[in-house]
């Protein structure tokens, strides 16, 4: 560690988020420092034991392209995989992994303790000084003192934490852990402005009292891809199981709403309408007599079950007696009860696309304190406040990811512009150019931008640049390469296909569906460079499946792209007078003056906002 | 910034006319105005929606009697105070009083500020802002009313309610991708193609609508077609009531066409006389003449002009080619010179007229109101114009796409894009979707002083 306790950046706290915040800021070569209360707690997954998801999926994608850990870490603990959506469309394909919780957090702490301009530093915050608005001065309870020139807060749900579980409450961020108070009344004084929340947890039970015989087993896929560049391979090493509630599952469960410090307004935090307690859940789909709850096993080591689908912070024999009405889960054994935590979160449209502080300069916050939910969510926050709080110092340009770019840029503009009533999480359906920004071309949207900062060797980036080539190129020889009718009738045939008259590209044939774009280049004898370098690549052989049957689609995003730019650019002036304005609505003008649009784009994602206001500024700016 | 600065400009048609009328807005409106104008009151006290009636002078000088009208911020036209002085018309009068004005601190009105700074300050809306444009362009006293109607009703409700359902169709599907992991069907294929289909006659009904809408703002066209000398050129002339086409006795005097309009009930009826059709030994060569056939195809109404006097059949196999060529055509054949018949015969199925000397005139009339009355019937309380027309033409097509991507079962998110497109195409009709394009063209097609 460092002897005088200097350093360019410090990053406060170990979750997910300080975890891409801290090792980021240090790749780039910033002397950086990670608090947190316990070593042994850096990247615990305090909810469910798993990585990716709908959505979810893309974001760590795309923090690997960036050069971030997360992906790397999932793949290391991972022992089950699945690419989730295949059925679907490919802009929703999602990949996901269960992980070994014990495992994560070994794998994190090895991961930061490799990194050369990283150093890990035990302590609970106590104070936070600005001197001179300069330099950050933090002072922990054990007497440790940092400083800093930039501070990422990275606190997740650990501000003021309070756990539920019926009418019992704790005071913590975790099951177990203590939560930080100072902190929270710290940022508040400094006239940052804070809200509740509140997130839930399903119960975990234990294995052997599972009835496996009784219940449907859910595999992993046949071959697991990795999420990250940097690994070779990955294993499943576990099932899944799953089951479902019914009518006498229910009633139990309702035998406890009376005392649910959801129903019973103890609790005053805003909870998720998106991955919903089991009582929201029988709540707002009364006419369902079922839910699915797959049970998934928490690590190798352990015989600890996650009740995906089962959050609940009802009383705790309510818990018990509902569970034991569940198909397989009789003689279930609860290890955990299921809790609900609410928490302070600092309202988003306080911050930069850079993640920075408007109110404090070089404070960055990151993660599930500016109300997001879910690891992946918090990782990306991180990952672009490190990179930014690093680039700062070291004088280069910020990183804004645009809506177009990134479903992390989704996410930020989401963030900043729309505002919070509940905690966010990432969906395919926030991202208007999905099309064009799926899990499987992350690595080359973002490929540029991880050079520019240097996130990624100079290698890979060429590699990755010829891939792309060889893509773009493949999709240029198939519109000159024909098939004839009699040598190709013979398979349509007998894929239920109607026969060709004359000879046709192979571009347009395979955009018939049902065909394979695989087989009709294997067919074409004289096969040009590019076409006869890709059918030898799966992934990009997909890729490129993907691009020709969607062409048409995928050219009209790029256009819509290009007309959302294009009001990107429309810049208002920083001191525009939204108060001259009579015919904004009230509203409006009240979180136009909060947030400050940068451009006309920007202000027309402000909720609240509405085109007619807009309009007016439009004409107003000309 | 300074959005309050006083405009004015002159608000009706420029060159001689019975009055003027001067439209002045802005903070300062009043107080300019009072400078120079000597009334029983000061006008710095008057309550709004007020007239009065006094003098204007330049430094001294009278320069007219004048009505001033005043009304108060908000409640004026562009929300703003804002005066009109009503003065006599006339080229130098008007101008004069608007040079004193300016000189009193006024500034000449760009065109459609006065609109422009209505919408700002919240007192319309685009889609009425675009009709306030669309009036101004209007050919017709009935173009005129429905622009009006448009400016006051709700059109934009129907088409809100539609973009809505598209709205929320689109968000089922996708939820439906984004809980994917769950087992909830969220939305079902069947009702989907449903409410796509429902959307889709409401677009289609609207830009029937539309066209016949059509003749209130571009007008009702009426050709005459016809043998050389059938009679064209004087029919034309006695419908105008006036003397107009060369009337000859040479055939094919009548060169390329001539156009003219008239008022028939409210709309305005363009009238074209189009050049003689020449018979070529048997056949009849209608194809060689295309301005006629320009013509033609444009109008709601052809009559084809039979010389009754060399016989009733003779141009039948014409007045048949006609219909068959021209299936979106009302065509009618009329006997012409009925005055130089001995008697008119028995059964009456056409019309027969004397276009020289007036006779059955009313019935051409009759049948030209007729049509546009069938025409009106056809609008419903809706009307749209060209603008909305591509947007709506736009909607149809990508809901059309996604009912046959439904069909396809392409994945969700296809789906989703082409119900996101034609909502948007809905939202930029009525403002709701923004577009910088829109805007600008809107504002740009207004004139000074509106
Ligand atoms: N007697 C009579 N002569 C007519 C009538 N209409 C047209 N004519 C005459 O027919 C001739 C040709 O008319 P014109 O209007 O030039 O025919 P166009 O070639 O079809 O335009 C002129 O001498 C007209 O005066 C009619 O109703 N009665």
């Amino acid at each position: 560690m460092n002897k005088d306790n200097k350093y360019d950046i410090v990053v406060i706290g170990g979750g997910h988020a300080g975890i891409e915040a801290a090792a980021i800021a240090a790749k780039m070569k910033c002397k950086t420092a990670l608090l947190t209360m316990d070593f042994k707690t850096i990247g615990v997954p305090s909810c469910n034991p798993s990585i990716g998801g709908t959505a979810k999926g893309h974001l760590v994608k795309e923090i690997d392209a960036l050069g971030g850990a997360m992906g790397f870490l999932a793949d290391q603990a991972g022992i089950h995989f699945k690419m989730l959506n295949i059925s679907k469309g490919p802009a929703i394909w999602s990949p996901r992994c269960q992980i070994d919780k014990d495992l994560y957090p070994q794998v994190a702490l090895k991961y930061l303790q490799s990194l050369k301009y990283l150093d890990l530093v035990e302590g609970l915050v106590k104070e936070v000084k600005l001197i001179k608005k300069k330099i950050y001065s933090i002072i922990c309870n054990n007497g440790t003192e940092l400083t800093a020139k930039s501070l990422i807060i990275c606190s997740g749900t650990f501000l003021n934490g309070k756990m539920f579980t019926g009418r019992d409450v704790s005071v913590g961020g975790r099951f177990g852990e203590q939560s930080s108070e100072n902190l929270s009344d710290l940022l508040e004084n400094y006239g940052i402005k804070r809200g509740r929340l509140k997130t839930g947890t399903p119960p975990r039970i234990s294995a052997e009292s599972i009835d496996y015989g009784r219940l449907d087993i859910q595999a992993g896929d046949m071959n697991p891809a990795p999420f990250s560049y940097l690994s070779n391979k990955v294993e499943n090493k576990v099932l899944c199981f799953q089951t479902e509630t019914n009518e006498d599952v229910h009633t139990e469960l309702r035998k406890g709403f009376g005392d649910s410090p959801m129903f019973n307004g103890i609790i005053k935090g805003i909870g998720p309408r998106y991955c919903p307690s089991i009582e929201d859940k029988i709540n707002r789909f009364a006419d369902r007599d079922g839910h699915k709850i797959i049970l998934e096993p928490e690590g190798l080591n352990t015989n600890s079950v996650y009740v995906n689908g089962f959050s609940t912070s009802l009383p705790k024999e309510v818990q018990i007696n509902a569970l034991r009405k569940i198909r397989g889960l009789k003689k279930c054994e609860i290890l955990r009860y299921g809790y609900a935590i609410e928490y302070d979160f600092f309202y988003p449209y306080q911050l930069k696309y850079t993640l920075e502080s408007k109110i404090l300069p070089n404070l960055y916050f990151a993660g599930q304190i500016n109300g997001t939910s879910g690891y992946e969510e918090a990782a990306c926050q991180g990952l672009i406040a490190g990179i930014n709080a690093a680039a700062k110092i070291k004088k280069l340009d910020d990183l804004v990811l645009k809506r177009s770019d990134a479903y992390i840029g989704v996410l930020i503009d989401d963030l900043v512009n729309k505002s919070t009533e509940e905690p966010y999480r990432i969906f395919t359906s926030s991202a208007e150019y999905r099309l064009l920004l799926r899990q499987d071309n992350a690595k080359y949207r973002l490929c540029d931008y991880a050079m520019k900062y240097k996130l990624i060797p100079k290698e890979r980036y060429n590699q990755l640049k010829s891939e792309q080539n060889i893509i773009e190129e493949s999709l240029f020889e198939t519109k000159n390469i024909k098939i004839k009718a009699d040598d190709i009738n013979s398979y349509f045939i007998q894929i239920g296909e109607t026969t060709l008259i004359d000879s046709t590209d192979i571009n347009t044939l395979s955009k018939r569906p049902g065909v394979s774009l695989e087989h009709l280049i294997n067919m074409t004898n004289a096969k040009p460079k590019s076409l006869s370098s890709i059918i030898k690549n799966k992934e990009l052989l997909n890729i490129l499946n993907i691009e020709i049957k969607y062409e048409g689609y995928i050219n009209r995003q790029k256009k819509e792209i290009e007309r959302f730019l294009h009001n990107e650019e429309k810049r208002i002036p920083v001191n525009f007078e939204y108060n001259s304005l009579s015919s904004l609505s009230n509203e409006a003008r009240e979180k136009l003056m909060k947030i400050k649009p940068e451009s006309l784009g920007q202000a027309s994602r402000i909720s609240g906002v509405t085109s007619s206001d807009i309009s007016v500024i439009a004409l107003f700016l000309r | 910034m300074i959005i309050n600065d006083t405009i004015t400009a002159l608000a009706t048609v420029p060159g001689i006319s019975g009055i003027a009328v001067i439209r002045m807005s802005g903070d300062d409106a009043v107080k300019i105005v009072s400078n120079c104008f000597r009334g029983s009151a000061p006008l710095m006290e008057a309550e709004r929606n007020t007239i009065h009636f006094g003098k204007i002078y330049s430094k001294n000088y009278l320069m007219d009697s004048v009505l001033v009208s005043v009304f108060r911020n908000p409640h004026s036209y562009t929300g703003e105070d804002t005066i009109e002085i009503s003065c006599h018309g006339g080229n130098t009068t008007y101008s004069l009083i608007i040079d004193e004005l300016i000189s009193q601190g006024a500034r000449q009105a760009e065109p459609g500020e006065f609109t422009k700074r209505a919408f700002i300050n919240g007192k319309l809306d685009l889609l009425q802002a675009e009709a306030v444009s669309d009036m101004i362009h209007s050919v017709s006293v009935s173009g005129s009313i429905i622009s009006a109607r448009q400016l006051h009703s709700g059109i934009s409700t129907k088409i809100k309610k539609f973009r809505q359902i598209l709205l929320d169709a689109c968000s089922l599907v996708e939820l439906d991708s984004d809980f994917s992991d769950e087992d909830i069907e969220i939305i079902n294929r069947k009702d989907l193609k449903e409410k796509a289909e429902e959307v889709l006659n409401f677009c289609t009904s609207l830009i029937e609508s539309f066209n016949s809408a059509k003749i209130f703002r571009s007008g009702f066209y009426v050709a005459i077609a016809g043998f050389p000398n059938s009679g064209k050129s004087t029919l034309f002339n006695s419908l105008l009531g006036r003397n107009r086409a060369i009337v000859s006795q040479t055939p094919g005097t009548t060169r390329d066409y001539l156009e003219e309009s008239i008022l028939v009930s409210g709309v305005a009826v363009k009238l074209f006389d189009t050049a003689g059709l020449r018979e070529t030994e048997d056949a009849i060569e209608i194809e060689g003449i295309n301005f006629s056939h320009s013509v033609l195809s444009q109008a709601n109404i052809i009559f084809v002009l039979n010389d009754i006097s060399i016989s009733e059949e003779h141009s039948d196999s014409l007045y048949k080619k006609i219909q068959e060529d021209y299936l979106a055509q009302k065509v009618y054949l009329i006997q012409n010179k009925v005055d130089r018949l001995p008697s008119l015969p028995e059964i009456n199925k056409n019309a027969y007229i004397s276009a020289k000397y007036g006779e059955g005139l009313p019935d051409l009339f009759n049948i030209i109101r007729t049509e546009i009355e069938k025409n009106k019937a056809n609008i419903n309380d809706i009307l749209i114009n060209e603008r909305h027309l591509i947007l709506l033409k736009g909607a149809a097509e990508a809901i059309r796409r996604a009912i046959s991507e439904l069909d396809y079962l392409s994945p969700n998110e296809i789906i989703a894009i082409e119900l996101h497109d034609a909502a948007r195409y809905f939202g930029e009709m009525t403002g709701q979707a923004w577009n910088e394009e829109v805007l600008n063209n809107i504002f740009s097609k207004f004139c000074i002083g509106k």
